[in-house]
């Protein structure tokens, strides 16, 4: 019994998800639209209930599961996620005339993948926990079937996916040849006894530092993101720019927590990823005038922050707090970024351009606001959230002795400034041109998104309950 | 709680901004009546301040993020209290100008005027490095705003200029607070409120205090600006709209010197001493550089602007030569800059509000047209070259003697570097004047025949400032006694006689 209520949630949101599979072929198209996402909310928000009683002292089922306050933080932040990118979807999914029952379905799939990596104790549940966040992803990005870079995007994203995930499962072989186990805790304990990291070790870390560097979008195994932002659907490129990558942290720090006897070895090679993931992201970004894709790119600088903080593991708790309390600032605030987009109707998967932005404020004043507080967030500027996460990204970095890393992100957090806040410039300095695309504010994605800022300057003023459960989530980790 | 109110009140007042935001004329009147309110509040602040005190007074503290220590510590000392009332009077000037000038989007504008003077005052109050940053930081989003939408003809280019450098230079900041914050003591007793960290700066070392030096030094000569880092200043001038450039030389710039006096100075007087030859170098340069390009300038509002890199040359001068005149000098010359500098813009702004004209050639002889106009811009320009007896001299004058008793034991001491300001002086005489006799003097162009005179809500604007103006520059005995107990001791602590003979 208490293995089945210790996974609840998960059974909760995988019930939701074939029920709205079911309820898609019962309803016509318009009841759809209306109750579809209203049942997955439902879900999630029962998920989010049931979760404070799902706490287990001991593993569940053999071993395989954990659920600690490291799961629950994870669990919690991928609902919060999903229910925000449900909010923002149904006015798009009707107008582009996208099948909504799927499209809610795989984004529950793909959270459950999500929880299932937070609640894994073990490589072979880690492992399908990932699979079954991305492969529903893969389909999210090729959604608009008739959409030529929409298909490019999914096939572009599965292919290299794929080859990362069998990379991956590569590595996790070899570390179970080194150990002899795939046990999180039986892997630290037998490299703790094996002493100094041997040849072999380090091929099985490579290849584990090379799979799981694609799944969050590290330079140089980036290249899928920017396409497959582009691609998909922009609610789904919401979705799909929070909720992957902060799994994909949580796989970082599961696999590299359990590796943390080689500390010595991996701690140069990410934090040196960390300032190329951040400068490369942070220099490409600059030069898009395509917003979708420079979000996109800017998601990947992103990524090198928050490696920044993993690198910095051996300043203990509040390195992995600092990971957790980013993640979810940067869910927040990347989520509305994107989301803010869907305010604009424009052609095809395409996001806006920044011409296409001029003037948002006069034209529709609440979405100019919004898009500047996440872009300000985003950038890093107080009173936001992005500013406290980099304040506690930045001081376990220097508690570990890494100056240098500290000084990479303050000087790239300056260079990112520079391109949010060019689309700022746009949207409040400059008047709209002829054939602006039409606004279509739904009072949903108005009302959800106005809750979202409100949330990403509250937790900018008062940061002190999330962090310290970022820090009571962090202690499992640190053993 | 009277210094949370300076930051309250303005964030309170943006609700009845926001209700009436159907009246553009109901928005003026209540942005202009909360900024008055605030200068009532900073004037009790004033008052009940205790004249002769060093300390920190009228403390309120609280926790705000307890797990890093980091708590809500307000106080005024008598540096910052001064610059409090400076702050509230300009901000009041400036939307009370603006009410005439800002035409579109005026309910933006008020938000952004007001989320600026949060901003303002508290970095004047913040006694906590946290708390002082994100004030600083919280100054930045609303002038952008304010010279990117209202400013002139190439505002996105200077607008992005300044934030890009003023970012630059905090977030290197930024790392140094949480290094400072790391270094303040073990695990659990880590702080970042000033007079804790003051009392155990004896934990960082030379070598760190160093490194933390040149990164708040940076921040704090990027904001200033100190020569070479002065290159977004003239575009920001000349692109802001009045009563941004007012605001900006006002009170903005004033915020990288005070930076140095309270913090750096206190917490690394290895630091200090480590820097001073190299700032009081760039010093130098900054007043004569400023002074020899303002000497050029065909823009008016452009040549005000070179004029404060001049005037904030003498203000890192001042205090980088560590002793209490030129201190006091450094003290006395922001707060006088602010009020003449920021005059000068506003009357730089009602000459472009009529005759749409920056250029100096294509101004002259409005002294015949605008008596009133000639005055009161004559009394500013004098007090800015620092003739004695308008309060621009007493600043200036006491950073000269300052400089003349620096005498460092290594190195070129006060009798290279004060001639060398002096010069800065005199130049300041020659390009003010000549600006003065081309703009005004001469023969009236026919354009301008029928321009009307100040109207009475620009004179209402200007008396303030001309009162202070003369005020301060024939008794500035009282203002001097407020401020000297609080800088003798800031003086003391960067002047241990201990770190001083590490030096030697």
């Amino acid at each position: 019994m208490t293995d089945v209520q210790g996974v609840l949630p998960e059974i909760i949101v995988t019930l939701t998800a074939m029920l709205v599979l079911l309820g898609e072929s019962i309803l016509d198209r318009d009841e759809g639209g209306t109750w579809l996402p209203v049942l997955t909310a439902t879900g999630l928000v029962a998920a989010l209930v049931a979760g404070p009683f799902t706490m287990a002292p001991t593993p569940l089922f053999g071993g395989f599961l954990t659920v600690d306050t490291f799961t629950t933080f994870f669990r919690d932040l991928f609902i919060v996620l999903a229910l925000v990118a449900t909010a923002v979807s149904p006015s798009y999914l009707r107008r582009r005339g996208l099948p909504i029952g799927e499209y809610y379905a795989l984004i529950l799939f793909s959270t459950v993948g999500a929880m299932t990596i937070a609640l894994a104790s073990d490589l072979i549940t880690l492992f399908l926990g990932l699979e079954l966040m991305t492969i529903p992803i893969y389909v999210l990005a090729g959604m608009q079937r008739r959409d030529r870079a929409s298909n490019e995007a999914a096939l572009k994203y599965f292919l290299l996916g794929a080859f990362s995930s069998a990379l991956l499962l590569y590595g996790f072989v070899w570390l179970y040849g080194v150990t002899g186990t795939t046990d999180f805790g039986g892997i630290t304990a037998a490299l703790r006894s094996a002493g100094p990291a041997s040849g072999t070790t380090i091929v099985a870390l490579a290849l584990v530092t090379v799979g799981l560097g694609f799944k969050a979008a590290v330079v140089p195994f980036h290249q899928w993101t920017p396409d497959a932002y582009d691609g998909a659907p922009t609610p789904a490129t919401a979705f799909m720019s929070v909720a992957p990558k902060a799994a994909a942290f949580a796989a970082i720090l599961q696999v590299f927590g359990a590796l943390a006897p080689l500390q010595a070895d991996w701690t140069t090679a990410l934090a040196l990823l960390a300032v190329v993931t951040m400068t490369g992201g942070n220099v490409v970004a600059v030069a898009q005038r395509n917003v979708k894709r420079m979000l996109a790119y800017s998601s990947v600088a992103h990524t090198g922050y928050v490696l920044a903080a993993v690198a910095a593991f051996r300043a203990g708790d509040s390195a992995v707090a600092g990971v957790l309390f980013y993640l979810a600032a940067y869910g927040l605030m990347n989520l509305g970024a994107f989301a803010c987009l869907l305010f604009l109707d424009t052609e095809g998967t395409r996001g806006a351009t920044l011409t296409e932005l001029s003037g948002l404020a006069k034209r529709h004043p609440l979405a100019g606001l919004l898009l500047a507080v996440f872009l300000v967030s985003l950038a890093g500027i107080p009173p936001t959230i992005g500013f406290v996460a980099k304040v506690f990204v930045l001081q376990p970095v220097l508690e570990a002795g890494l100056t240098w890393l500290a000084v990479a992100i303050a000087l790239n957090a300056a260079l990112a400034a520079f391109y949010y806040l060019r689309v700022v410039v746009h949207v409040y300095m400059y008047d709209a041109e002829e054939g602006a695309p039409r606004l279509v504010p739904s009072w949903l994605l108005q009302a959800s998104l106005a809750l979202t800022a409100v949330a990403v300057v509250a937790l900018g003023i008062v940061p002190n309950a999330l962090y310290a459960w970022a820090l009571e989530a962090a202690a499992p980790l640190v053993r | 709680m009277i210094l949370s109110w300076l930051v309250l009140i303005p964030i309170l007042g943006l609700v009845p901004l926001l209700a009436v935001s159907r009246s553009e004329r109901a928005v003026k009147i209540v942005a202009v009546a909360v900024t008055l309110v605030e200068l009532a509040a900073s004037l009790v602040v004033l008052a009940s301040f205790q004249v002769g005190e060093a300390g920190f007074q009228l403390r309120e503290s609280a926790e705000w993020l307890p797990s890093l220590g980091i708590r809500y510590e307000l106080g005024v000392d008598g540096i910052s209290v001064l610059f409090l009332p400076l702050t509230t009077l300009l901000t009041a000037i400036s939307v009370l100008y603006s009410t005439k000038t800002i035409k579109t989007r005026v309910t933006e504008f008020m938000v952004a005027f007001l989320l600026l003077e949060v901003g303002m005052v508290g970095i004047f109050m913040a006694l906590d490095l946290f708390l002082f940053y994100v004030f600083f930081e919280l100054m930045l989003v609303p002038m952008y705003l304010i010279i990117g939408i209202w400013g002139g003809q190439r505002r996105i280019y200077a607008t992005m200029k300044f934030v890009l450098f003023t970012l630059a230079g905090s977030l290197l900041m930024l790392v140094a607070i949480v290094a400072v914050y790391l270094a303040s003591g073990d695990e659990g007793h880590r702080t970042l409120s000033l007079p804790a960290l003051i009392a155990g700066r004896g934990r960082f070392s030379a070598d760190f205090q160093f490194w933390v030096f040149l990164a708040f030094g940076l921040a704090f000569a990027i904001k200033l600006p100190m020569f070479p880092f002065h290159t977004w200043l003239p575009d920001a001038h000349v692109e802001a709209p009045t009563a941004g450039s007012i605001i900006l030389a006002g009170i903005l710039l004033k915020a990288g010197g005070y930076g140095f006096l309270r913090f750096a100075l206190p917490l690394f007087p290895y630091g200090t001493q480590a820097w001073l030859p190299a700032i009081i170098l760039l010093s130098v340069i900054g007043i004569l550089y400023g002074a020899i390009v303002s000497t050029v300038q065909k823009d008016l509002k452009k040549l005000v602007a070179y004029s404060s890199v001049a005037h904030m040359g003498f203000v890192t001068l001042g205090i980088f030569v560590l002793n209490l005149q030129g201190a006091m000098g450094a003290v006395l010359q922001m707060l006088n800059h602010g009020i003449v500098t920021g005059a000068l813009f506003l009357f730089v702004g009602i000459q472009y509000e009529k005759t749409h004209r920056r250029t100096i050639a294509d101004l002259g002889g409005l002294a015949n047209r605008w008596p009133l106009y000639t005055t009161f811009f004559m009394v500013f320009t004098l007090a800015s070259l620092g003739l004695p007896g308008l309060n621009g001299f007493v600043g200036e004058f006491l950073v000269l003697l300052g400089t003349f008793a620096f005498n460092p034991p290594t190195g070129l001491g006060g009798f290279f570097w004060g001639p060398l300001a002096g010069i800065g002086v005199i130049l300041a005489a020659v390009y003010l004047l000549w600006m003065f006799q081309r703009v005004m003097f001469g023969p009236l162009r026919e354009a301008y025949q029928k321009l009307p005179d100040l109207t009475p809500l620009e004179v209402a604007c200007a008396l303030p400032l001309l009162v202070l103006t003369v005020a301060l520059g024939v008794f500035p005995q009282p203002v001097i006694a407020i401020i000297e107990p609080s800088l003798a001791r800031i003086l003391a602590l960067a002047t241990d006689p201990g770190v001083t003979a590490a030096f030697r």
